[in-house]
């Protein structure tokens, strides 16, 4: 078989395996007990009693006798604890449905809680008996006592509402009966679980995939199996072990954009399940799990290692430094990325990754509903990941600080290079307290502490301090790198310097310092301090006014220039429209009165998209075809970059706008489910989801198409003036041949 | 079509219309931030066009003589009085902003007392239910007849002072709602409305709606702060009655 139709087949087998768990129906319960044509569905598939999925919270509890005689008759108890209303009898409270396997039930004679349905072998409550949480009912035993009698049991625990009711919960038992002649058989048949089964499977199939690859390599080379992987080793080795900060910025781009095509699919199956308004694609709980790893991979999975990738390559060439001050602390930081990624995303073989939103807040995520352990996968993975950061974040602000070349000093820096070591600033600042406090959330989590827990008097506002104390500045730490791309591309793509240099450094800066103090304006609806409130309201308001400046520099540079409109101009001129769309959202969402109704509604998913892709994504889609040049000396096609931009502008825009009216039309985030009026809206925003998806397929092909076929670059193919166009493309093994000295444009002439 | 008229105007909360008679209408809070969002928006977007139109590259210009060079830092471009110019312009509007804020939000956050307003409802928000205790003396109105369960005759009747995910108001009144969590954050939203807040576990907080601002009709609570598995099927039903 060869390679590609085996790819055909594994996607078909994953395809059909999709359809197959989709396709799975459940029987469901009603109040008058479950009878006629429910039985069957409930016997081969089991209960959705009123709700999706068991909970454990609900026990059953089946009193049966030690052994049975052939013939003889019993008198069994069924009761059921837990959920709503615990220990309370009261109207409408509770339900069954029982079965055995060998046997007769009946009803006990004169009770009218329980019934045997017509034509049925199995019991279940009567209108009158779901006021109850416990029956007895009689079993009769078969003819032989050398069988093993199982009996099912459905239990619900019900809120007395009438009616079917999200609070209202059930689970399942099964019970052995050992007749007084069975032989207890040990090694009964065990089913794999889900994760066993996908682990299995994706192990098959990459034994399958290696022999083919390795068998292929073997027949068209003439190679022995030894030299094939010998050959393989020799080429994976030096990515495993490098600390060149060229590679290793390599590594973090290429794990940064494998990560966004894996949190773009969750997007997309997010979409799936709002294409309808009640849509059951996905359970609830895979829904939360879902958003939760789209947004965690999202911002420090892909985001941030595509950030710290550019300024990897990019800040030593800039300032005219051999590498990073150190080199092994960056290789540790790079590994330490995919290790808490995998981590992370360990909780899907666990029965359900972290649930808890990318912002985590407790005392939802220090309790016990949150997913477990898939949370606790979430917060180690996450603090790897905090590690990672923290240790890169001292690399880059010692290299700033101590390695430039001669001639680059501070206010001669590109702004590349000022934005990354503003980002990294923040980084050091911020990024400590969110590990120190998921610390405190897994001590809570594992070892029993009560930092968050609210029984023990714990403040149920203290997480969202300590997060958005991070997090707020977190979104600086991913928009401050694409200011600087900004600047580079629109000054180099103007064929003129940037409009007000000094202006620009001094608005990032000033950026920066609000960052720490406007944190507040993600709370506030938590009932903070009104004062606190209002304070936060007016410093966000001011991060206004640099970032306009910012936008107005850019513009000002275009005008009077020469504009080339290359696809990274394209993408710098599509971010700076989107981004200021984004910007004024932003400051309709400070303003408190209107944010009172906005908060936690789509308007703010709108918002932070059109500032995170937008913005920062759009502005990286940039600087990967500005710096793909310069990293793999070959252009990328120009054609299919137009292609790549004009349907990524279109369709970000159809996907996104939207998203302002349905959030103001009062659709929360988060929501798996929404009022059904806004059915058209959200089926155009999946649309545009999935045309956005698609092309990003065209820069994969362009990256690897221009890889092969593309034109070579030459040092300089933008006229660009900072260091790395001095050097050659890609750099030597050194970065630079000798430290270069940057000169003056005055004393140059 | 709809869907173009549904993107074209936006669904503003009743809350908004007028902010408590300060801030309402052409002029208002609504109208004015709109009125720059758009004003601003247009600036970038017409300038943009304008360098674009005016300022493209074509074959054969000159270089321009502070034209970019490799390894060479060049020349400081700007021109410090624009530059000015744009820093106190949204430093202004920014202020300005702030500004006609204030009355809106006071209007908001003036929490009417208890004995102010004509019924102060007790909300306990639990994963992932609603429950809303009307104070004992209060005396359900017979026309009541959405929350309630089925009596003999088989109508729907609230008799009870307390109620599930299901809330039944007067038109015309002030009601206040004392807001309570049992285990985690939620929050209390009705969009149409506009008024939102979390419900803190030890924290009691506060919410005071005036019915009369919407017409009779049945509305949307939502849980708006994210609490767990069935956090989006938290839901209630809100019915304004005429009484």
């Amino acid at each position: 078989m060869n390679n590609k139709s085996l790819k055909i087949l594994s996607v078909g087998f994953l395809i059909s395996i999709l359809v197959a768990l989709s396709a799975f129906p459940t029987g469901d319960a009603l109040s008058s007990g479950i009878t006629g044509s429910t039985t069957s569905t409930v016997e081969a598939n089991g209960c959705s009693c009123h709700g999706p999925e068991v909970t454990t919270s609900v026990s059953i509890e089946l009193t049966l006798p030690e052994n049975f005689t052939a013939g003889g008759t019993y008198t069994l108890t069924l009761n059921i604890s837990g959920g709503p209303n615990d220990g309370v009898r009261g109207e409408n409270y509770g339900g069954f449905f029982v079965t055995a396997t060998h046997g007769i039930l009946e009803p006990l004679e004169n009770d009218t809680s329980v019934q045997k349905p017509f034509d049925k072998t199995h019991l279940t409550h009567t209108t009158e008996g779901n006021d109850y949480r416990g029956w007895n009912f009689s079993w009769t035993a078969p003819d032989r006592d050398d069988v093993i009698v199982t009996f099912t049991a459905y239990g619900n625990s019900v809120n007395g509402d009438g009616g079917a009711s999200n609070a209202d919960r059930w689970n399942s038992g099964s019970f052995d009966l050992m007749g007084v002649n069975a032989v207890a058989i040990s090694d009964k048949h065990v089913e794999l679980t889900t994760p066993q089964k996908m682990i299995y499977a994706f192990t098959i199939l990459a034994v399958t995939l290696g022999v083919v690859v390795i068998g292929n390599r073997m027949v068209t080379n003439e190679q022995a199996f030894e030299e094939v992987l010998r050959d393989a080793w020799k080429a994976i080795y030096p990515w495993l072990t490098t600390t060149d900060h060229k590679y290793i910025g390599l590594l973090y781009i290429s794990t940064g954009f494998i990560f966004l095509f894996i949190a773009g699919f969750l997007a997309l199956l997010l979409r799936v399940q709002l294409f309808e308004a009640d849509n059951d694609f996905m359970t609830d709980q895979e829904y939360n799990s879902t958003f939760t790893m789209h947004g965690t991979t999202m911002i420090f999975m892909a985001a941030m290692p595509i950030i710290f990738g550019f300024a990897n390559y990019l800040v030593p060439l800039q300032i005219g430094a051999r590498d990073l001050a150190f080199p092994r602390l960056n290789a540790l930081s790079y590994w330490l990325l995919p290790t808490g990624g995998l981590l992370i995303y360990a909780g899907y073989f666990t029965g359900g990754a972290g649930d808890v939103g990318w912002t985590g807040y407790a005392p939802y995520s220090s309790g016990d509903t949150a997913t477990k352990p898939g949370t606790d996968f979430w917060v180690a993975g996450q603090i790897m990941l905090g590690a990672s950061s923290t240790l890169t974040a001292i690399n880059f602000l010692t290299t700033i600080l101590r390695m430039r070349a001669p001639g680059v000093t501070f206010m001669k820096m590109p702004l590349y290079t000022w934005s990354m070591f503003i980002t990294v600033f923040l980084l050091l600042l911020s990024i400590p307290v969110f590990t120190v406090a998921l610390i405190l959330l897994m001590a809570d989590r594992t070892f029993g502490t009560l930092y968050f827990d609210i029984s023990a008097g714990g403040d149920a506002v203290l997480w969202q301090h300590l997060f958005w104390y991070f997090g707020h500045p977190e979104v600086y730490i991913l928009i401050l790198p694409a200011f600087g791309i900004l600047s580079e591309v629109t000054s180099t793509f103007s064929r003129r310097p940037i409009f007000g240099y000094t202006s620009m450094v001094y608005a990032m800066a000033s950026i920066g310092i609000i960052s720490f103090v406007v944190y507040g304006h993600h709370m506030f609806t938590s009932g903070a301090d009104p004062f606190f409130r209002f304070a936060v309201m007016l410093t966000t308001m001011l991060v206004g006014v640099p970032t306009g400046i910012k936008i107005f520099n850019w513009l000002a540079t275009m005008t009077g220039g020469s504009i080339v409109t290359k696809t990274p101009m394209l993408f710098a001129l599509g971010t700076i429209l989107t981004f200021t769309i984004g910007g004024i959202t932003g400051v309709i969402l400070a303003m408190l009165p209107l944010d009172i109704a906005l908060h936690d509604t789509y308007f703010v998913i709108g918002h932070l998209h059109y500032v995170a892709v937008g913005g920062v994504l759009f502005a990286f889609l940039a600087g990967v075809y500005y710096w793909y040049p310069k990293m793999i000396g070959k252009m990328l096609s120009e054609k299919l970059g137009l292609l790549h931009f004009t349907l990524s502008f279109i369709s970000f825009n159809v996907a996104f706008y939207p998203m302002h009216h349905v959030g103001l039309a009062g659709m929360p985030r988060r929501y798996a489910s929404y009022d059904s009026s806004l059915t058209e809206l959200n089926q155009l925003i999946s649309i545009g989801a999935f045309v956005f998806g698609i092309a990003q397929i065209i820069l994969v092909y362009n990256l690897i198409y221009s890889f092969k076929y593309g034109e070579e670059a030459g040092d300089n193919p933008w006229d660009g003036w900072s260091l790395e166009w001095a050097t050659s493309s890609p750099p030597p093994h050194n970065s630079f041949k000798e430290i270069p000295t940057l000169k003056l444009a005055e004393e140059a002439e | 079509m709809s869907m173009i008229n549904d993107l074209i105007y936006f669904e503003t909360p009743a809350l908004w219309e007028d902010f408590g008679g300060t801030s309402g209408g052409y002029g208002g809070l609504v109208w004015q931030v709109f009125i720059w969002s758009l004003i601003v928006g247009l600036i970038v977007f017409v300038w943009m066009a304008y360098n674009l139109i005016y300022f493209r590259h074509k074959e054969g210009d000159p270089e321009h003589k502070d034209s970019l060079k490799a390894g060479v830092f060049p020349h400081e471009r700007g021109d410090a009085k624009i530059e000015l110019a744009w820093t106190i312009a949204p430093l202004i509007l920014a202020i300005w902003l702030t500004f006609i804020s204030l009355a809106p939000l006071d209007y908001l956050w003036d929490i009417p007392e208890e004995d102010d307003v004509d019924i102060v409802i007790e909300v306990t928000a639990v994963q992932w239910q609603w429950t809303f205790d009307f104070p004992n003396d209060y005396e359900v109105p017979e026309d009541f007849t959405k929350c309630g369960e089925l009596n003999e005759a088989g109508v729907r009747q609230q008799n009870e002072i307390t109620t599930y995910d299901c809330l039944e108001l007067p038109h015309d009144s002030m009601v206040r709602f004392n807001i309570n969590s049992n285990d985690v954050l939620h929050a209390f939203y009705i969009p149409e409305i506009g008024v939102k807040h979390d419900a803190v576990p030890n924290i009691e907080t506060l919410v005071w709606i005036d019915t009369g601002q919407v017409d009779p009709g049945e509305y949307n609570l939502y849980c708006a702060e994210y609490c767990g598995e069935s956090h989006s099927r938290m839901l209630a039903n809100i019915y304004i009655t005429e009484a």
